[in-house]
């Protein structure tokens, strides 16, 4: 056994890491809330670097690789509240595999793919221009309008879609479209790690700058517990995520409660991140200037991203009493 | 990324699985861990020359899975294995490695960890147990230990005495082995909230002690301590599965007990089971992180002592449940099962929050070494041990 991730892994990271960075950042996404400025990078940009089709087959265009290599690029898109997100290439990479026409306009940016879920406005429906959903245990693919209402995260893309004219892409398409749920929850529990680890990364700096009564305010129990708190949910949630990103990829057998649990662990760890790290800067985490409303904003969607957390842990219970009867 | 065993890894799997179930569950705790050595599942990562095998962290924990899932006790000598042991290891003499370390894995000798004392639990270097050099070099101990597991059981110990209360406090320290039979020792049980006594009051009264017991250096007590609680967070954290009860266990349960309760207790129920599965895979999985590092070499690090505080929430949290989904049954230590397994379970899971390092002195450990926080003032900061005291 060896769970930990291999050097080109760290390679990926790194570059992807870099790459996202020098595109985005939670300056774009207040811009995007302000004013309504795209997210980048962007659709056009994300599909120029190659990474959302990471797990495309290289005959379709895509890079052949796994979801576990996916997984660790969208760990760095959440550090910087990119969009859109990892998760719809992801979803649909799974979805279309039996159509590589589609899989190829996914991968070279010709097809502008949203997934359409029905409990509400969906994610990446801004600027998509072919939806995939589930209609009577089918698999169907068309266009469709969406409305964009006022969002609380502007980097999700969130719309509100009416679907047109559809095609069935698969009959009885139940499980499919239950394992694009699986992958897709593995992955935004990826970007929600990124974005708890980054959120905690500035709690950290702060806390050891600001000085009150005399000392550094992580000097204080108070403050250095609810960091340490956050720190270890973040180190549990990566290797849920791991863990998740590695059934996918070996063991579909156990990727229903590994993906389950790494769904729950980053509804609640993001939102936990959040609001610790906007107690632990006082008023100024409170305001519009300082990003930590940013991240707190992705934790407030995220949460309600492909079932709830309430959702994910009953499914994690019935499939744990499930195993053990 | 791989979970599978390695050729040498399933090899190994099999060898410990046969051996497991051909001898069958332990009558006599200190023979079956005697056999356990014999057969060579004992002292797995310990060097050869200390009477171990000197493999793997993996082949040990491949013991430890192997023994987990038939359900079989933790060996009795255990704090002496997973944190006595690797002390002497590191810091004994040749003389004490081969007087001791054998009959330690055979349980010839059981051990204890005589560390905290009344006044000195999480400021574990506030002890205050005397030791006096005289003129032949040796040495007299006086004070009193507490919450020694295994005391009453035990024959040797290892021990943390002040020898210089004239420099500050982590300084002046100095730790031996003490023969617990010796004179001048004296073991009282005392009782935990769940009715059993694992652990002791231990007083030593003039009690002499040969320098050639001692471990490591005269005031270098700390260091070697250093050694042995990190010993001691790494075994109680590894991997979540040495805490409480296992979410399985939990789990099968509950799912046998909750068509029982009301619809609204249903949901709740199962957002409780959910939870604390979730936070038992979390600290499972994180524990397989760890194993990884120490395969590669790596030492264990202070965030090791992350591994302690969420097994113990997720313990405690699935211990509570199980006992809630008993319904009315809850309120009686017989339960309709007939044992009260799951009220004394709920009863221990106070004291894991306690040993080992409170959860808040761990929250400070990672703090201050993990995350780069700044350190909490220290009122006894520059004084000797001695004016700490005034």
């Amino acid at each position: 056994m060896n769970f930990d991730l291999d050097q080109e892994h760290r390679d990926l990271a790194a570059a992807a890491g870099e790459f996202l960075a020098a595109a985005g950042g939670p300056a774009v996404a207040r811009a995007a809330l302000d004013g309504g400025a795209p997210v980048r990078p962007g659709r056009a940009e994300l599909v120029k670097s190659g990474y959302p089709a990471i797990t495309v087959p290289e005959s379709a265009g895509g890079g052949g690789g796994s979801v576990l290599h996916l997984a660790v690029v969208a760990e760095q898109a959440g550090r910087v509240l990119a969009g859109p997100s990892l998760v719809t290439y992801a979803r649909a990479a799974v979805l279309l595999a039996d159509h590589p026409d589609r899989l190829a306009g996914l991968a070279d940016g010709s097809l502008a793919v949203a997934v359409a879920d029905d409990d509400g406005p969906v994610l990446d429906a801004a600027g998509a221009d072919t939806f995939l959903a589930l209609r009577d245990g089918d698999l169907v693919c068309g266009p469709g309008t969406v409305t964009v209402r006022d969002p609380i995260d502007a980097t999700r893309g969130l719309g509100d879609v009416a679907l047109g004219e559809t095609v069935v892409l698969a009959r009885d398409a139940e499980q499919l479209w239950r394992r694009g749920e699986r992958v897709g929850r593995t992955v935004l529990a990826s970007e929600g790690l990124g974005a708890a680890a980054r959120i905690l990364e500035i709690g950290v700096e702060y806390a050891k700058e600001r000085r009150t009564f005399g000392r550094p305010i992580g000097s204080y129990q108070a403050i250095k517990h609810m960091l340490v708190d956050v720190y270890v949910a973040v180190e549990q949630l990566r290797s849920l995520v791991w863990w998740a990103a590695w059934a996918a990829d070996h063991a579909p057998g156990e990727l229903p409660l590994a993906a389950a649990a790494a769904k729950a662990a980053a509804a609640t760890t993001l939102d936990q991140a959040a609001e610790a790290v906007i107690q632990v800067h006082g008023g100024i985490g409170f305001t519009w200037e300082h990003d930590a409303h940013l991240y707190w904003r992705r934790a407030k969607v995220d949460r309600f991203l492909l079932g709830d957390d309430v959702a994910a842990f009953d499914e994690v219970a019935r499939l744990a009493m499930e195993a053990s009867s | 990324m791989d979970f599978d065993d390695t050729p040498d890894e399933a090899a190994w799997r099999a060898s410990v699985r046969a051996y497991l179930e051909r001898c069958g569950p332990p009558g006599d705790p200190r023979a079956w861990q005697a056999a356990l050595y014999d057969a060579g599942f004992v002292g797995v990562t310990w060097p050869e020359s200390a009477g171990g095998r000197g493999g793997t962290p993996m082949q040990q924990a491949i013991v430890d899975q192997e023994m987990s899932r038939l359900g079989l006790p933790a060996l009795i000598n255990l704090i002496g294995i997973g944190m006595c042991g690797p002390t002497v290891i590191m810091h004994g003499s040749e003389e004490q490695k081969q007087r001791y370390l054998k009959r330690l894995l055979r349980a010839d000798d059981l051990w204890c960890q005589l560390f905290s004392e009344p006044a000195a639990g999480s400021d574990l270097a506030a002890l205050r147990t005397r030791a006096v050099r005289g003129d032949d070099g040796d040495w007299r101990v006086s004070g009193q230990k507490v919450w020694t597991t295994l005391a009453h059981l035990a024959d040797y110990g290892i021990l943390l005495t002040r020898t210089d209360p004239d420099v500050p406090k982590h300084r002046g320290l100095t730790m031996f082995v003490v023969d617990l039979k010796a004179p001048g020792v004296t073991v009282r049980p005392l009782r935990q909230m769940n009715g059993e006594a694992h652990f002791n009051e231990v007083f030593f009264d003039d009690v002499p002690i040969p320098d050639a017991e001692r471990l490591g250096e005269v005031g270098d007590g700390w260091t070697v301590a250093l050694t042995t609680l990190m010993n001691e967070r790494l075994s109680l954290g590894g991997g979540g599965t040495a805490i409480g009860p296992k979410s399985e266990t939990v789990a099968r349960h509950v799912a046998a007990r909750i068509g029982a309760l009301g619809a609204d207790r249903q949901a709740l129920a199962r957002q409780e089971l959910g939870r604390g599965y979730v936070a038992a895979l979390g600290a499972r999985y994180t524990g397989y992180r760890q194993l990884s590092k120490l395969s590669r070499g790596e030492l264990p690090g202070p965030e090791a002592s992350a591994g302690k505080l969420s097994g113990t929430r997720s313990a405690r949290d699935l211990a509570d449940l199980a006992v809630r989904v008993l319904g009315g049954d809850a309120r009686v230590a017989t339960t309709p099962d007939g044992d009260g397994v799951w009220q004394n379970a709920q009863a221990v899971m106070p004291g894991m929050a306690i040993a080992g390092g409170s959860d808040q002195v761990l929250r400070n450990i990672i703090g201050e070494r993990v995350l780069g926080l700044p350190a909490e003032p220290r009122a006894d900061k520059g004084l000797t041990f001695r004016e700490s005291l005034r």
